[in-house]
């Protein structure tokens, strides 16, 4: 989903004003060059969130191998807090979902949504094998995280222990190993040593055949933040809000949404500022500061507030559609507020490069 | 915000751009004023993205009825299907090809080529030959006019397709090589014998920005370049598709698919959840694997609404063309000489007007530049596949419009074109071009490589 309340009006303004800053007679200067945010972004923002989800993955894979060889509660919540981990870099990456993850089709056999249960429940009740292999050829429908998230929660979010079969476990494992292989190949598909689709970015104006200027990889990463604002104000958080129905939240059965949501817009900042830390470095937010540092404040004041506002709502994401809609419209509305700042102000200043 | 306040400044924006912003484009409007006009490759709708999300973008000029419903169609276009009884999202299949839009029409853009592992955004039509009622391709027992490629679990799928490819060397006139592969599909692994004579046609799912515009475009306006009998001499004829629109119960002109058998953007986004996800709707409430022994016995049809069905035609109803980039860069300006002296221009018509379309203002009455024509042509044996529906015979395909076709490198992440994704970049596409377009073809086989490269480097700046 990918709209811009008033777009028209905006834009067209918007546009206007770099267009005609072009008009002025400009003064011989050097082309500023912004490799350094570039690469800075793509290493140590992407790459680095890339390998993190890699590694996160990898932890769940240990756990629920160990929760398969040796059921007990404890492995169990070890498990859970494992998919929460691994969950996080995944969320912090959808800020940038272009590239492999969406070319390669690596994302619907990470994070298709929704499971498909009566399959799931056909292959549960099934004598096959269950090996990774086996899960790699089923459809994204039957893995990824939903499909593990399912299995550790059940449909309500409160299954026991005692409720989980042999076979479940199984599943779990070998799913967990399925979704490791697609991470791994996700950070593959962007080092130099592997797909390499870095190098079209780090070449941007410089040769890359995706990206004829700077400007334009900065654009794609302004795009990209944009994407998932809007995803999460007019989907994510949208649906079961206009709606009331908590089958279209998107983590129900962990009542992991807010920290889905809140990570989202994490993965904004962390782009906006070059890093995974709060520190920041050479960014858009550095381009930004140069010559307008109300804007950057603003960018930064908006993340800011969509995740304390989303963060607060009470309880979870589910009993606040009931008891604490409004909070959820407070967070959707700053939400929509850094969507806004990002598509009309961010966007165009980047345009007017 | 009021939409004439909008409109204002939109009306200011195009000036702005033509007399101002972009320099360049003024020059090229002093020498040739359609030129700066054709910046706006969508008209009003036209936006300004090269980057991986510039399909995605909502057509620049919708009103906020237009945008809402184009909301609820963005939901629907990236609906993934499973399984019924299902809480959401239900009635997948049983036997389908995908299970969501956006799986042959990743980012609503082109699908990548099938390989033999993941066929994509590929599908084989089916038929037994003949001709069913209203000139239809007729269906192939027990496989339907489609070979469904995946099925629910428990199910098997109708078949699976194998592609081979061969490699043919030929020359362009300078003495450098060019490599074509050619592909041949086999259906294996069926889940029952496939019927002998079975006629099929390799198909991979096209981008769906801009088909509004498309939509919009009157019949006459079609007509106008039609020339069925080639009465002008050209060797180029063009013909219309006459097809079935089951809603309006008549023959109407077809202009969407690869042989143009879909009258309406309606009809195609129904058929397609049917054909294509086994997904059955009010105005198709048939599964695609009726008759056949793996049908479902669910009283679940139809699987979704007819607001779904609307909202997802309305969403690639309204969807911004992105403007054309480069214009000025010479060698684009070349290229685009060189276009029309080839007479690609003939067929891949660059301007058209749009009338009205009911319900859709934002496409209507917009001056666009699509590069097709709407009709039908002779490609030639090398590209037929034999496989006759309604009007074109088995050698005959829509031009299929080109605007757009720079950004599938940064949008799709490949370069495989044609309607099967046998082409593995711009100039092979040309290269496979034969029957009425084989003049084209040779007159750039003559080019040189420096020329070859303009006419390339033109189709990127569309």
């Amino acid at each position: 989903m990918k709209k811009v309340i008033n777009l028209l009006c905006a834009s067209s303004i918007l546009i206007l004003v770099a267009c005609n800053k072009d008009d002025a007679p400009a003064p011989a200067a050097a082309a500023p060059n912004y490799s350094d945010n570039i690469s800075n972004i793509t290493n140590n923002v992407i790459i680095a969130t890339y390998a993190d989800l890699d590694a996160k993955v990898s932890t769940l894979v240990n756990q629920l191998s160990t929760l398969e060889a040796t059921p007990s509660i404890a492995n169990l919540e070890a498990s859970r807090q494992a998919w929460r981990d691994a969950r996080k870099p995944w969320e912090q990456s959808e800020g940038f979902l272009f590239g492999p993850v969406d070319q390669q089709g690596y994302d619907p056999n990470m994070d298709s949504w929704p499971v498909n249960v009566v399959d799931l429940d056909a292959v549960l009740n099934n004598g096959n094998v269950l090996t990774k292999a086996y899960i790699d050829a089923l459809d994204g429908t039957l893995k990824g995280f939903h499909t593990i998230e399912y299995l550790l929660w059940g449909t309500d979010g409160n299954k026991q222990f005692n409720s989980f079969t042999t076979r479940e476990f199984e599943y779990l494992k070998a799913c967990a190993q399925s979704l490791k292989g697609v991470t791994a190949d996700l950070y593959n598909a962007w080092i130099p040593s592997g797909g390499n689709f870095s190098n079209n970015l780090l070449t941007a104006g410089n040769g890359s055949t995706l990206y004829p200027s700077q400007k334009s990889a900065l654009q794609e990463f302004v795009n990209g933040v944009i994407t998932i604002a809007d995803e999460v104000a007019n989907g994510k958080i949208n649906d079961p809000l206009s709606t009331g129905d908590v089958t279209l939240e998107e983590s129900r059965f962990s009542a992991n949404s807010k920290a889905d949501f809140a990570d989202n817009m994490r993965s904004i900042r962390n782009v906006y500022i070059g890093s995974l830390s709060s520190l920041g470095g050479k960014s858009i937010s550095s381009i930004v500061s140069e010559t307008n540092a109300s804007l950057d404040a603003q960018v930064k004041q908006a993340i800011e507030q969509s995740i304390t506002s989303i963060e607060a709502i009470p309880g979870t994401f589910t009993t606040a559609i009931t008891a604490n809609p409004q909070a959820i419209q407070a967070a959707q509305t700053k939400v929509r507020d850094l969507q806004n700042i990002l598509q009309n102000d961010l966007l165009n200043f980047i345009n007017g490069l | 915000m009021a939409s004439n306040y909008c409109r204002f400044f939109i009306a200011i924006f195009i000036i702005t751009i033509s007399v101002g912003c972009n320099k360049d484009e003024v020059t090229n409007a002093s020498q040739d004023s359609s030129l700066s006009a054709a910046y706006f490759s969508g008209g009003n709708t036209t936006i300004f993205n090269n980057g991986s999300t510039a399909y995605e973008q909502p057509s620049a000029n919708l009103n906020p009825q237009e945008f809402l419903l184009h909301t609820e169609g963005d939901a629907a276009f990236e609906a993934t299907f499973v399984t019924a009884p299902a809480t959401n999202n239900s009635g997948l299949g049983p036997l389908f090809n995908q299970n969501a839009c956006v799986s042959c029409h990743p980012r609503n853009g082109r699908s990548a080529a099938p390989s033999n592992s993941d066929l994509k955004g590929f599908l084989l039509r089916l038929s037994n030959g003949a001709v069913a009622a209203h000139g239809a391709p007729a269906p192939v027992a027990g496989f339907g006019g489609q070979l469904q490629t995946k099925a629910i679990f428990g199910l098997q799928p109708e078949g699976q397709v194998s592609i081979q490819y061969t490699y043919q060397v030929n020359n362009f006139l300078d003495g450098t090589n060019y490599e074509l592969q050619i592909p041949s599909y086999q259906i294996t692994q069926t889940y029952t014998q496939l019927p002998p004579g079975t006629h099929i046609s390799p198909r991979v799912g096209p981008a769906i920005f801009g088909l509004g515009l498309l939509e919009a475009v009157s019949e006459s306006e079609i007509l106008a370049a039609a020339d069925p009998n080639d009465a002008n001499g050209d060797g180029i004829s063009g013909k219309p598709n006459y097809v079935w629109n089951y809603i309006a119960q008549q023959m109407q002109i077809g202009r969407f698919g690869w042989k143009a058998t879909e009258p309406t953007l309606y009809q195609q986004t129904a058929e397609a959840y049917l054909g294509d996800m086994g997904i059955t709707s009010p105005n198709f409430t048939t599964e695609n694997s009726t008759g056949q022994p793996q049908i479902d016995s669910l009283q679940d049809d139809p699987e979704i609404t007819d607001d779904i069905v609307k909202a997802a035609t309305f969403y690639a109803q309204s969807l911004g063309v992105p403007a054309r980039r480069n214009m000025n860069d010479p060698l684009v300006k070349q290229g685009a000489l060189l276009f029309n002296a080839a007479k690609c221009a003939t067929c891949h018509r660059s301007q058209m007007n749009t009338a009205q379309l009911a319900g859709v203002p934002s496409v209507s009455n917009q001056i666009i530049y699509p590069y097709t024509d709407l009709l039908l042509h002779d490609m030639g044996p090398d590209l037929a596949d034999g496989f006759a529906a309604f009007s074109a015979n088995g050698s005959e395909w829509r031009t299929p419009p080109l605007w757009g076709i720079g950004l599938v490198p940064v949008v799709n992440g490949h370069s495989y074109f044609l309607h099967d994704g046998r082409a593995r970049n711009l100039s092979e596409a040309i290269l496979w071009h034969g029957g009425e377009a084989a003049a084209s073809k040779q007159f750039f086989v003559n080019l040189s490589a420096t020329e070859r490269l303009a006419i390339i480097r033109f189709l990127e700046s569309l």
